[in-house]
């Protein structure tokens, strides 16, 4: 065969090949040992030796030029089996992904974990105390003696041996004053219990009380602090009122309300420590003064949420609590 | 208490909208619960207003004292009741003796009296308007002046009374049926009125049946006492008779008041059912009523309690509006307040701080920020570990303190159990033992409504007996695990929750526990354990025991644990440490095993012989069955070796799996497995 058919030949059927099997079998066929161009390399020996410089230069021009347009080649067909390949690896991306599920805080919690931070970052302490509790430290040290009307507000639970469940978390301000010297700032949220059962109240609630014993603790300061913490919690629109109120454990004491929807609803108690409340804890009622206040995280939370039901968060049904 | 603005205003001008008066009683400390307008056929516009009224306000129970409020708000003239005076035509057939408890009792005979009479029409109106019932014209009118004036008067039938009246003590067990019918046994502490025979009357809180008006009564002895609020104060409580007069009497009623509303109720009698009148007959110990309060005072001390700059002049005027009279005193900057016969509630010098601040408005005094301070960082709310369950899709529940005795007893004996000695109901009667019988509830509530798969858990006190005089309270993280692990899913089979999930869950929050094989009565008899840290017994762990689950009717299995929060850190603040540059050496060992050998058993030996360079141990196949002879099986493991400064050597490992292997067959008879 000469040059001239051997080229066509060889350009032909690289161009024919399909894919990589092919082209790989026609590479071995033209450019392999035993290949159509070594044949042909082999043959020149028989010409003269001008001849067989110029068709030697002409064999080895048509390698490099079939090896070049075999590199194109086998480029274009790896790319295009590639590509095969892949347009068969599709996925349906709206399937749902491998989930794992993230578990939910109770609302209750959640709202005393935001109530006490902006408390905690002004350099109030948190601190609990027992549930059951004694009398002494329920009502007695609190101003409410026997007998006292202020008691009727209570619905004390009693259990063995004169103790009862703390009705409020008051007890642990008094176990701190005594513990503590001033100057204390303190929140003390937990649980509390009173008899009380119908569509507003359950038998177990909780609270969240402050107290601040130190100097220049003023009714002035406990204004200032009260209406930081609502704007902080609620927003700086929120329109809040303070008005006199009756609590023995604090005198003056108030009532914090705010504007809800159209009317106004209470969501603080608080008020100046009542001497007698201090005196009985040991603080230097010449040295310093202090004040009281205390909220209700289900009433919070059922604003913030705007939940209906007070009786929903003891229930703890799943549809209930995965909403939060 | 409610009542009508039109009343109200026969004792002081109100010139202000309904509205704009609720808004000022609520911010004066009288607060209104509600109010509506209406349109009376009698006095034309009027309101009902209703007042939520605190405990320490006895003086705000009637028409007189909320128009006593507004009179010191606005400055304005009280009109105070100046009853017509009635004539005494009859001579009194009755005489009281009264006590140290009663020590002003004021009485009134009349006779000749036509019950038949109508009440008139606006007094109905204004009792119903305060939910009063219209019963006859006296009762009425009784009513009538205790709204109005704030004293509970009381009808005696003369013609059932026993000679003369007396105010005592009670006997013990002393019976009297009441005007309601009920009989009660009074005990000593109870005050009582009795006629020459017997008691008459349950004193400040209600009379008897026996001397009660009927439409039969003629003649009738009318009584106007004051009684100590000590004296009756807890007694409603203890009876559970709570009435007008009661609440009044425990709160304090003006000691000062007693011969008006004889004369105010005098007045309506004669107008309304005629009558003859016996002298107004007054019966006083003026040693033994209450003294009349002086409260000295400082200004400038009320200043710096309110943080205000109020002058001691406008102190002086606000007080004095409030009938409370100013004295100089001896002490430089102190003053004196003599204080109303109304007011049981002012003592000390707080008292008048609050007065002053009422008067001046809340709203109107200043209020300054509060400087922060440095704060303790602390987790008292163990928010860290309730993000951590959070994170492992557990939901936090808040299930109530009490359960039933049944319930408690799951877990406890009965003399550890605290009980509740007034429960709401017997479901709610027990103190908790344990978080488990709250998280029982929460899936039992959650899977009748087909919830079947959950996670959960509660932070909070459980309460025990410890003996006769101490309850041990103390603070558990609890949790609750049943259905299945994942949601239905395209990706993979469904496998069911098993003890493993919940101990891998707690050894995802806290490292270094150690659990180890127990028996508890509620517990599966072979998946249940206690789990350690160190030394320390935190708590347990396991399934419901199947016996348990027949009786409480719960269809799945349920994996619980309960744990100790005190000393039990989930979040250690841990420091940098250096770590290893070199690569890794890696070696699998398997080990057959008698099939009883518990797994940490095994690891722990390894982990002895291991040296300081083992980084790490897994536990990648627990095998029994075929290739492994009977009672047997086999574990695998992998460890990972690294060393601080150097590549570890082959012949390195190899010795120290030459000593594993030895130790292990000594101390457990295993031997290797070689594939």
């Amino acid at each position: 065969m000469d040059i001239v058919s051997l080229t066509k030949k060889a350009k032909a059927s690289l161009k024919k090949a399909n894919d990589l099997v092919q082209l790989e079998k026609a590479h071995k066929e033209l450019l392999g040992k035993n290949g159509e161009i070594n044949l042909l390399l082999k043959t020149l020996s028989s010409l003269s030796p001008d001849k067989r410089k110029e068709s030697g230069k002409a064999l080895n021009r048509l390698k490099d030029e079939l090896e070049q347009i075999l590199q194109s080649k086998r480029n274009y067909l790896k790319e295009k089996t590639t590509l095969e390949k892949l347009k068969g690896e599709v996925i349906d991306v709206s399937l749902p992904g491998r989930i794992s599920d993230l578990g939910t805080i109770h609302p209750i919690t959640s709202t005393i974990f935001e109530i006490s931070k902006f408390f905690n970052a002004i350099g109030f302490d948190i601190v609990s105390g027992p549930e059951a509790e004694t009398d002494y430290y329920n009502f007695e040290s609190l101003n409410i003696p026997e007998d006292h009307p202020a008691k009727d507000m209570h619905d004390t639970f009693y259990l063995q041996n004169d103790l009862l469940l703390r009705t409020h978390t008051s007890p642990v301000q008094v176990r701190t004053m005594e513990k503590k010297k001033p100057p204390i700032r303190i929140i003390c949220p937990g649980r509390v219990y009173r008899k009380d059962f119908d569509l507003t109240h359950t038998p177990m609630f909780h609270h969240i009380e402050g107290l601040v014993i130190e100097k220049g603790a003023s009714f002035a300061v406990l204004k200032g602090l009260l209406k930081d913490f609502v704007i902080d919690f609620f927003g700086k629109d929120i329109e809040l009122r303070f008005r006199p109120s009756y609590f023995p454990f604090t005198e003056p004491s108030a009532e914090v309300d705010i504007k809800w929807k159209k009317g106004w609803l209470e969501i603080l108690g608080c008020g100046m420590v009542h001497p007698n409340v201090l005196k009985m804890s040991g603080i230097d009622v010449k040295k310093y003064s202090g004040f009281a206040f205390g909220l209700g995280p289900e009433r919070i939370a059922m604003l913030k949420h705007e939940i209906p039901d007070l009786r929903i968060f003891f229930e703890n049904d799943l549809r209930f609590l995965e909403q939060f | 208490m409610q009542f009508s603005k039109n009343w109200l205003k026969e004792f002081v001008d109100i010139k202000v909208s309904t509205e704009e008066l609720c808004e000022q009683l609520t911010m004066l400390g009288i607060e209104v619960s509600d109010y509506k307008n209406f349109q009376s056929k009698l006095t034309g516009n009027d309101a009902v207003i209703k007042l939520d009224i605190t405990p320490n306000r006895g003086d705000c129970f009637s028409i007189l004292g909320v128009a006593r409020e507004l009179s010191a708000l606005y400055g304005s003239k009280l009109y105070y009741p100046k009853p017509k005076a009635v004539k005494e035509t009859v001579e009194s057939p009755i005489n009281v003796k009264i006590c140290e408890e009663s020590p002003a009792y004021v009485g009134r005979y009349i006779t000749q009296l036509d019950l038949k009479k109508r009440t008139p029409l606006l007094i109905k109106e204004r009792l119903k308007l305060s939910e009063m019932r219209s019963i006859d014209p006296i009762v009425d009118i009784t009513n009538y002046v205790l709204l109005e004036l704030g004293q509970p008067l009381h009808i005696f039938d003369r013609d059932q009374l026993q000679g003369n009246l007396r105010v005592r003590f009670a006997k013990n067990n002393e019976k009297i049926i009441l005007l309601d019918e009920k009989s009660i046994k009074l005990s000593k502490d109870c005050l009582v009125i009795a006629d020459d025979q017997s008691a008459v009357a349950f004193a400040g809180i209600m009379g008897g049946l026996k001397t009660g008006v009927t439409v039969k009564t003629k003649s009738i002895y009318l009584e106007s006492a004051f009684f100590k609020p000590e004296a009756i104060r807890g007694k409603p409580r203890r009876y559970g008779i709570q009435t007008d007069a009661s609440m009044r009497f425990e709160r304090g009623v003006d000691f000062s008041l007693q011969s008006l509303a004889v004369k105010r109720a005098s007045a309506l009698i004669q107008e309304i059912v005629g009558g003859d009148f016996g002298p107004v007959q007054q019966f006083v110990n003026k040693a033994a009523l209450p003294k009349t309060k002086l409260i000295s005072f400082n200004p400038s001390r009320i200043n710096k309690i309110l943080g205000s700059k109020l002058t001691k002049a406008s102190m002086s005027k606000i007080l004095n509006r409030l009938g409370i009279e100013i004295l100089s005193s001896q002490k430089r900057n102190v003053l004196k307040g003599k204080i109303p016969s109304w007011r049981f509630d002012l003592d000390i010098e707080a008292d008048l701080v609050e007065e002053v601040a009422r008067l001046v408005g809340y709203d109107k005094l200043p209020e300054n920020s509060m400087k922060p301070e440095i704060r303790n960082k602390s987790d008292l709310l163990n928010q860290s570990i309730r993000s951590n369950f959070q994170s492992l899709g557990y939901n936090e529940v808040i299930t109530y303190s009490f359960v039933s005795q049944d319930e408690a007893e799951f877990t406890n004996k009965k003399k550890e159990l605290i009980l509740i000695e007034n429960p709401i109901s017997q479901n709610m009667s027990v103190m908790r033992p344990s978080l488990l019988q709250g998280l029982l509830n929460t899936f039992s509530y959650n899977y009748n409504r087909g919830i079947e798969d959950l996670k959960i858990f509660e932070i909070g006190s459980v309460f025990r007996k410890k003996n006769k005089y101490l309850i041990i309270e103390e603070v558990l993280v609890g949790g609750l695990i049943s259905g299945h692990a994942k949601a239905l899913n395209w990706f993979e089979s469904r496998a069911k929750f098993d003890f493993y999930d919940l101990k891998g869950d707690l050894e995802t929050i806290s490292s270094g526990l150690s659990f180890r094989q127990a028996t508890f009565p509620f517990l599966h008899p072979g998946i249940a354990a206690t789990i350690f840290k160190g030394k320390k017994q935190l708590g347990y762990i396991g399934s419901l025991d199947p016996k348990l689950m027949d009786k409480i009717d719960i269809k799945q299995d349920v994996h619980f644990f309960e744990l100790t929060l005190k000393g039990f850190k989930f979040l250690d603040q841990n420091k940098f440490k250096d770590f290893s540059r070199f690569p890794l050496a890696q070696r699998d060992l398997s080990f057959v095993v008698k099939n009883d050998v518990p797994a940490k058993e095994v690891m722990d030996l390894i982990i002895q012989k291991s040296g300081k360079e083992l980084k790490d141990i897994d536990i990648f196949d627990v095998y029994e069955g075929k290739g492994i002879p009977e009672g047997k099986k086999s574990l695998a493991f992998s460890l990972f070796w690294q060393a601080a400064n150097r590549t570890m050597t082959d012949s390195e490992i190899d010795d120290i799996v030459e000593e594993i292997v030895s130790l292990l067959s000594n101390k457990l008879d295993a031997k290797l497995r070689t594939e």
